[in-house]
């Protein structure tokens, strides 16, 4: 017995109802207002060449702790990712926990940006921007966040700067890029980094989305849009979508000399395990890390595996370590509406336990 | 927002009524026939839709036609495993015949005419897709020109070509040019091996339908709707995907096809600097030079900044009086406010401040 019983006039119904789907989002589609990027009120601060400091406002009602706390995002897609809608954002959950938010927008490198080393984005642009906060707030020390290969720069910052440090959480972060199952450290193991960095310049990022939507390609440029039909006749749903797709192909060039090094020292020699990772004339250690650490990771990320994460609990100082294990994606992570209720909230209660100024 | 009523009039009217009649004829021609007749599925959306865009706005025909694209994809598979298809022959020979010519595509020994097959082979065309699609985007010709280009049969006397010497005056050009040559080979053949490796993975995928059918028969349950189908495809392709993929091999693939394309981009990019050079402008290895010195003077300024700073505060503190406050004041570009000044000066434009140290 064939286990497929499609009749014809089934299956014309199907499609019917996908054309319909179809007809109604394209005027759902014509009618979405223009995309936002970002939708909790912020303003600028601190500039530098490209790089943008916000500063995120206090919602009524609400007194901030007295330490602030700084976003360090990757350099990889735009950090409005944090910050996506109104009810999906993880930045409006901080705020609502009392934190002063801070974030670094690292703005479009563009050619004349090719030789930012890791070393200017670290030891350069974070540590101006964590001197900026702590005299603005009167502190020694402030908190940091650090997201993705955002968390990677602000292990490699809070080792060479602790005493600026109070408090640092990571988030989906890479620390062991051996782990089984991080294709795309398998995948950049192969490649030539030096003739692609000194062939390119600046790394684009269409080559980084080719990267990425090859992990999963049937669901991620197939499958995907036949789901959206299914969403095209609301039009929140038909927003929040192209809103997403927004941010999934914003890709910022990378400055080539950065990806060299972060490319080299950690996709190909695994870096924080086996160390040689030397910014300007110091080499990173992480055992040089003693604040307190919360380190959040996703249990079903196909890009930074739990066990690329979880690496951490070994490799520093600290003796206030804690993990938090998120049943979700590298995405899921910040947009889902579990997160809402999960994460932000653990990430607020933890810092304002150890956040006395 | 738009006001156009187009779509909630006569465009949403025109396709009720086409799929109608169209459903009224299918009804009709099952009960004549009194079976299940095949029907023209793809086809059919594909006369809908031309049928109907010509007048719909040119800012949803890109986004329609992908939508369109995908559709066609799932109803071409469940024309393919309706009961009735492959020349009447019914049950679970038909079904098993449907699953050779599937395999048939991916070995490449069914020709027909690229219609019957085409889109289910076109789905294993992603990956590749996705790689054309960045190559394109970083290179002034279109698409991947050398993927068609004859490679087998002329290695043999390409190789002895360009392995004969240059000789006089034009030796180096000469020499140029057939190294361009190899560099086009070898990009050449990694990606028709990069190809072939997916053809393979086409094939796995098929198998691996072929058994989740056979566990679908021994649950008796059935699949009813050409979405289940194509979902159930895709989670096939998926898993024969993330299972090849993370292999040494598909490794080595991965990083002959980025390092050849780099490579070949790199040869090409030597021969533009030189014909710059040679009508005396500025070549791209003459302005990264220039980038790498200004941003080595900019890391020379800003430590310099920072001892002069250090002075100024050791100075100020041993002549006993207020040492300067503000450590990145020297660095920033712009100064906004301070934290106890946040509501008032969240109005205030970006204004550049020079430096005053």
């Amino acid at each position: 017995m064939i286990p497929i019983d499609i009749r014809p006039d089934k299956l014309a119904e199907e499609m019917l109802d996908y054309t319909r789907k179809l007809g109604q989002g394209m005027e759902n589609l014509l009618n979405a207002d223009k995309i936002d990027t970002g939708v909790s009120p912020k303003h600028p601060v601190y500039k530098e060449d490209k790089l943008v400091l916000y500063r995120y406002d206090t919602p009524a009602g609400i007194t901030p702790k007295p330490v602030p706390l700084l976003i360090v995002y990757a350099l990889v897609n735009r950090p409005y990712m944090a910050d996506i809608q109104e009810d999906r954002s993880t930045i409006k959950g901080l705020l609502a926990t009392g934190q002063d938010v801070y974030l670094i927008d690292w703005g479009y490198p563009d050619g004349a940006d090719r030789s930012l080393t890791l070393d200017d984005y670290i030891n350069g642009y974070i540590d101006n921007c964590v001197d900026f906060i702590r005299e603005s707030h009167g502190l020694d020390a402030i908190n940091i966040l650090g997201i993705c290969q955002g968390g990677a720069f602000s292990l490699m910052y809070t080792s060479m700067h602790q005493e600026k440090v109070k408090n640092l959480v990571t988030m989906v972060t890479p620390v062991d890029f051996e782990a089984p199952g991080n294709l795309l450290a398998s995948w950049t193991r192969a490649m030539d980094i030096d003739l692609a960095v000194d062939t390119m310049g600046n790394v684009p990022g269409e080559l980084l989305n080719w990267t990425f939507l090859s992990l999963k390609p049937f669901s991620l440029t197939g499958q995907k849009y036949v789901n959206m039909v299914d969403l095209l006749d609301d039009p929140d749903k038909v927003k929040n979508f192209l809103r997403m797709e927004k941010w999934i192909f914003d890709s910022p060039d990378q400055a080539g000399e950065t990806f060299r090094q972060f490319a080299k020292d950690f996709f190909q020699k695994n870096g924080f395990i086996n160390g040689g990772v030397v910014l300007g004339d110091r080499e990173v250690n992480l055992k040089e890390l003693t604040c307190p650490i919360l380190n959040i990771y996703a249990l079903q990320d196909h890009l930074v595996p739990p066990d690329a994460s979880r690496a951490l609990k070994t490799l520093t100082s600290s003796s206030d370590y804690s993990e938090l294990a998120f049943p979700g994606g590298h995405i899921g992570i910040y947009v889902s509406g579990k997160a809402q209720k999960e994460v932000t909230p653990s990430i607020g209660k933890w810092l304002n336990e150890r956040s006395a100024a | 927002m738009n006001n156009d009523s187009f779509f909630s009039n006569d465009w949403m009217e025109t396709q009720r009524k086409y799929w109608e009649n169209w459903m009224a004829m299918s009804r009709k021609a099952m009960g004549v026939a009194g079976g299940s007749p095949t029907a023209p599925w793809e086809a059919a959306l594909d006369h809908w839709w031309k049928a109907l865009s010509p007048a719909a706005p040119d800012a949803s025909k890109q986004f329609m036609e992908r939508m369109m694209d995908q559709g066609k994809a799932f109803f071409k598979m469940a024309e393919t495993f309706l009961p009735g298809a492959n020349g009447g022959v019914d049950g679970w020979s038909a079904f098993t015949k449907t699953l050779e010519d599937m395999q048939q595509g991916f070995r490449g020994s069914v020709d027909d005419g690229g219609n019957t097959l085409h889109r289910l082979m076109a789905f294993w065309e992603l990956p590749y897709d996705n790689w054309q699609r960045m190559v394109s985007s970083m290179s002034p010709v279109p698409g991947d020109f050398l993927r068609n280009m004859p490679h087998g049969d002329m290695q043999g006397s390409v190789d002895r070509l360009l392995s004969a010497p240059g000789l006089g005056y034009h030796r180096e050009e000469q020499a140029q040019y057939q190294a361009l040559m190899r560099c086009s080979i070898d990009y050449q053949k990694a990606l028709q091996d990069y190809l072939a490796f997916n053809s393979k993975l086409g094939l796995k995928a098929v198998e691996r339908m072929r058994s989740y059918m056979q566990d679908l028969i021994q649950s008796g349950k059935t699949i009813d709707s050409a979405r289940a189908i194509y979902d159930n495809w895709v989670g096939c392709c998926e898993a024969v995907y993330a299972e090849e993929v993370s292999t040494p091999h598909y490794a080595e693939l991965h990083g002959k096809l980025v390092n050849t394309q780099m490579a070949l981009k790199h040869r090409m990019a030597v021969m533009v600097d030189e014909n710059l050079g040679a009508m005396n402008m500025p070549t791209r290895t003459e302005i990264r030079t220039l980038q790498d010195r200004l941003q080595e003077t900019r890391r020379e300024n800003k430590r310099m900044r920072r001892d002069l700073h250090a002075l100024q505060q050791q100075v100020q503190t041993l002549l006993g009086g207020e040492a300067p406050k503000s450590l990145t004041s020297g660095l920033r570009t712009a100064l906004i406010e301070g934290p106890d000044s946040k509501k008032s000066m969240a109005a205030k434009p970006v204004a550049a401040k020079p430096a005053t140290k």
